[in-house]
C-alpha cells in the first residue's frame, strides 16, 4: 500500500471519474446523456494531463474535445430530426460473449502489463510549463507532421463539403449542381435552385398532361 | 546525411508538386468554366512527381526532415512506383463516364491528397509520421469511396469503409504508444536499437503491440481477418478509385509495413537473411495471414458474378501471395515483393481498364456484361483482357507468372513447404475464376439485346500498354528485377 498522499489522492479521484464517465456513455440508453457523460469523462483525462505536469495538452483537451468536439455531437444528436422515435436497431445483442471477450483482452493486456518494464527518461522534477518546449519542437523538430497535418485538414475539409453537399437528382437520374442558370421564358435568366426548377418543370409536365 | 527541415525541400521536390498541384487545383476549380483541364493538371503533375522521383535516383541517401522521413532506395523505388499509380487513376477517371459531372475540382484535389499521403508512407522512418501519412490516406480514401452521392452503394461503402478503418487505426495506435513507451522512441531505427536487448518481461507487452499495430497495415493491404471492408468498398466506389486502392494504397501499405516490421523489429545479417529481434517472432504470425488471406480470397472469388466484386476478392488472394515474400526474412522475398507489386500494377490495373471500358460501354459490370464481348466490336479488349487474366492466375509466358516464380523461389529456399504448396493450390483455384471471363468473353454467343461494344481510344490504348507491359516483363524482366534489387536499400543512420 502506497503512501497516502493528496497527490495520489487526486490522481484517483481524476482516474475515478474518466471510468465513471465511459462507463455512463456506454450503459445509458438515451444517447444525450451518454453525451454529456463523455463530457465528465473528458474531463476527468483533462485532470490526468494535468496530473502529469502536461499543461498545454490538457488545455487542448477541454478546447478541442470538450468545446468542440462533444458541442457538435450535442448538436447533432439534438438536430437530428425525431430521434427520440427511431427505434434502435442495434439493441445490445450478445451481452455475455462480448464481455467474455472484452474481459478476456483486459486480462490478458493487463497481465502483460504488469510485468512490463517501460522505458524511462532519467531527470528529476519537470517544473515548468510544456507550451515552450512543445511549440520549440512543433517548428523544429516535428515540422514535417505539423505542416502534413495542415494538408490533412484541408483536404478532410474538402471532403467534408463534398460529402454534405446538397444535390437534387433530375428525373433522368443526373444529379443536378446546387444552383445553376436555368433559362426561364422569353429569355429571362435568373439564379434559381434546381429543386425549384424541378418542381416548376414537373408542374408544366402536369399542365400538358391534362 | 541527416538534413534539418529547410535543406529537405530540395530533396521533396516530387511531395511539392503534389501539394502544390493539389491547392492549385483546388482554386483554378473557382476560375475556369472547362473542368477537363483540371483533371488533365492532375494528370501532369503526377507524371512531373513520376519524373521528380526518378531524378532522385542518383541523390545520396538519408534522412529528411530531422528523421522523419528516409530517402533511400527502397522509398524511390515506391514513389516511383506511386506516382504511376496515382497517374493512372487520374487518366482513368478522364475517360470514365462515372465521373461525369461529378465535381472535379474536389475529385482531383482528393485525388492527389491520397497520392501525397502514399508518398509518405513509404518514406516515414517514425512513428508518429507513419500514423499521419496513414490517417492521410484513409481519410482522403473515404471521401474517394463515397464520391457520387447519387451511389447508395458508394455511400454505404465509404459508411462501411470508415467504421472498420476508425477501428483499425485506433487500435494501431494504441499499439504504437505501447511500442513508444518500451523503447522510449518514435524513430524506427532507435527503437530497433533499444528491443534488440532481449527482456523477458517485455515480450508479452511487445507481442500484443506488434499485434495492435499489424491491425493497422493489416487493414490497408486487406489482409485477412482485417479484409472485411474491401468487397463491399471495391464494389461501391467509383471505378477509378477502387484501382487505385488497389493499387496504390495497398502497395503503400506495404512499402509502410516492410520498413516498419525490417528496420524497426529486426535486423539485417549477412548475405541479405534478416533476423527478427529475439523474443518475438512476428513471420509465424503473418504466415498464417498470408495462408489465410490467399485462401479466403480465392473461394470467395469462385462465387462472385460481379466482376468488381470478384476483382476484389482477386486483390484479398494477391495480397496473400505478395506476404509470402514477407514472411521469409530475406533479401529475395523483399525483392520478389517488389517485383510482384510491380506486376500487379500492370495486370490489375489492365483489368480495371477493360471493365471500365464495358462499364462505359453497357452501364453494367457483372459477367453477363462480359458475354461475347469478343464477337461484338470489342475484340481488342477482349484480348487485352484475356492477357490480364492469366497473368492474374499465374500463366506462363505473362509477368503474373515470373512475379509468383521469384516469390516461390523465395519461399521454397527457406523449405517452408506448407505455404509453398497451400499457395500453389490457391493459384489452381485462382485459375478457375479467372479462365472463366475469359470463357464468357470467347465462347459465350452475345445475345440480340447485348449492346455493340464501343470503345474511345485513350482507354483502348492505355489498357494495350498495359497488356504489352504485362507480356514483355513475362518475357524479358531481366529490367525490372534489376531495379527491384538496387531499391531493397534501407536507410537505417
Amino acid at each position: 500500500m502506497e503512501e497516502f498522499s493528496l497527490s495520489v489522492a487526486a490522481f484517483y479521484f481524476m482516474a475515478g471519474l474518466t471510468l465513471l464517465g465511459a462507463g455512463g456513455v456506454v450503459f445509458t440508453e438515451n444517447i444525450v446523456y451518454s453525451a454529456l457523460s463523455l463530457m465528465v469523462s473528458f474531463f476527468g483525462v483533462a485532470g490526468l494531463y494535468i496530473f502529469l505536469n502536461a499543461d498545454f495538452v490538457a488545455g487542448v483537451q477541454v478546447l478541442v474535445y470538450v468545446g468542440g468536439v462533444l458541442v457538435l455531437t450535442l448538436f447533432a444528436v439534438m438536430l437530428t430530426h425525431q430521434i427520440a422515435e427511431i427505434e434502435v436497431s442495434n439493441k445490445s445483442v450478445g451481452r455475455v460473449p462480448a464481455l467474455l471477450i472484452c474481459g478476456g483482452l483486459f486480462l490478458v493486456i493487463a497481465k502483460a502489463l504488469r510485468g512490463a518494464e517501460f522505458f524511462t527518461t532519467p531527470g528529476g522534477q519537470v517544473s515548468e510549463s510544456s507550451t515552450y518546449g512543445i511549440g520549440n519542437l512543433l517548428l523544429r523538430e516535428y515540422i514535417l507532421p505539423f505542416e502534413l497535418a495542415s494538408v490533412v485538414l484541408l483536404a478532410v475539409l474538402v471532403g467534408a463539403v463534398v460529402l454534405s453537399r446538397k444535390e437534387v437528382i433530375a428525373p433522368d437520374g443526373t444529379p443536378v449542381p446546387e444552383r445553376e442558370t436555368i433559362p426561364l421564358t422569353e429569355g429571362q435568366r435568373v439564379m434559381s435552385s434546381p429543386r425549384a426548377a424541378l418542381a416548376g418543370a414537373a408542374a408544366k409536365q402536369k399542365v400538358s398532361d391534362v | 546525411m541527416n538534413l534539418s527541415s529547410v535543406e529537405s525541400l530540395a530533396y521533396s521536390l516530387p511531395e511539392l508538386i503534389l501539394v502544390f498541384a493539389t491547392v492549385g487545383i483546388l482554386m483554378l476549380d473557382l476560375l475556369i468554366t472547362r473542368k477537363r483541364i483540371l483533371g488533365e493538371l492532375a494528370l501532369c503533375a503526377c507524371g512531373g512527381a513520376a519524373l521528380a522521383s526518378a531524378l532522385l535516383a542518383g541523390a545520396e541517401q538519408g534522412y529528411l526532415f530531422n528523421q522523419m522521413v528516409a530517402l533511400d532506395g527502397f522509398a524511390i523505388f515506391f514513389k516511383l512506383f506511386l506516382s504511376l499509380s496515382a497517374f493512372a487513376a487520374v487518366y482513368m477517371s478522364l475517360g470514365s463516364r462515372e465521373l461525369d459531372n461529378e465535381h472535379p475540382g474536389e475529385y482531383y484535389t482528393l485525388l492527389l491528397a491520397a497520392a501525397t499521403g502514399t508518398f509518405y508512407m513509404a518514406s516515414a522512418t517514425n512513428l508518429l509520421m507513419a500514423y499521419l501519412a496513414l490517417e492521410f490516406v484513409s481519410l482522403t480514401s473515404y471521401v474517394l469511396t463515397g464520391f457520387i452521392r447519387a451511389s447508395r452503394r458508394g455511400s454505404e461503402a465509404a459508411l462501411k469503409y470508415l467504421i472498420y478503418g476508425g477501428v483499425a487505426s485506433g487500435a494501431m495506435v494504441y499499439g504504437m504508444s505501447l511500442i513508444f513507451g518500451l523503447a522510449g522512441s518514435l524513430d524506427y531505427a532507435t527503437i530497433g536499437e533499444r528491443l534488440l536487448v532481449p527482456s523477458e518481461a517485455n515480450g508479452p507487452i511487445l507481442f500484443i503491440a506488434v499485434l495492435l499495430v499489424l491491425a493497422g497495415f493489416g487493414y490497408k493491404i486487406s489482409m485477412v481477418p482485417f479484409h472485411m471492408w474491401s468487397p463491399d468498398v471495391y464494389q461501391g466506389a467509383p471505378l477509378p478509385v477502387t484501382a487505385y486502392l488497389s493499387v496504390g494504397s495497398k502497395a503503400a501499405g506495404f512499402a509502410m509495413m516492410i520498413r516498419f516490421f525490417y528496420v524497426a523489429l529486426s535486423h539485417a545479417g549477412a548475405g541479405g537473411v534478416w533476423a527478427t529481434i529475439e523474443g518475438l517472432e512476428w513471420p509465424n504470425l503473418i504466415v498464417l495471414g498470408s495462408i489465410i488471406t490467399m485462401t479466403l480470397g480465392n473461394l470467395a472469388a469462385l462465387r462472385q458474378d460481379n466482376v468488381k466484386r470478384l476483382l476484389a476478392y482477386s486483390s484479398i488472394a494477391h495480397a496473400g501471395y505478395i506476404l509470402m515474400g514477407f514472411v521469409v526474412l530475406s533479401d529475395a522475398g523483399l525483392r520478389a515483393m517488389l517485383f510482384y507489386i510491380a506486376t500487379y500494377y500492370l495486370m490489375n490495373l489492365g483489368a480495371f481498364t477493360v471493365l471500365m471500358m464495358v462499364l462505359n460501354n453497357s452501364d453494367r459490370e457483372d459477367m453477363e456484361a462480359f458475354r461475347g464481348l469478343a464477337w461484338r466490336g470489342g475484340a481488342l479488349p477482349a484480348a487485352a483482357m484475356a492477357v490480364f487474366m492469366f497473368s492474374l492466375a499465374g500463366v506462363p509466358p505473362f509477368a503474373g507468372f515470373i512475379g509468383k516464380f521469384y516469390l516461390f523461389a523465395a519461399v521454397i529456399d527457406k523449405e517452408m513447404w506448407m505455404l509453398a504448396i497451400v499457395a500453389a493450390l490457391n493459384s489452381v483455384v485462382s485459375l478457375y475464376y479467372y479462365a472463366r471471363i475469359v470463357r464468357t468473353m470467347y465462347l459465350d454467343q452475345p445475345l440480340k439485346s447485348d449492346p455493340v461494344m464501343t470503345t474511345d481510344w485513350h482507354s483502348g490504348a492505355f489498357a494495350g500498354v498495359l497488356a504489352v507491359g504485362t507480356i514483355v516483363f513475362g518475357v524479358y524482366w531481366r529490367p525490372l528485377i534489376d531495379l527491384a534489387d538496387k531499391s531493397l536499400v534501407f536507410f537505417r543512420g
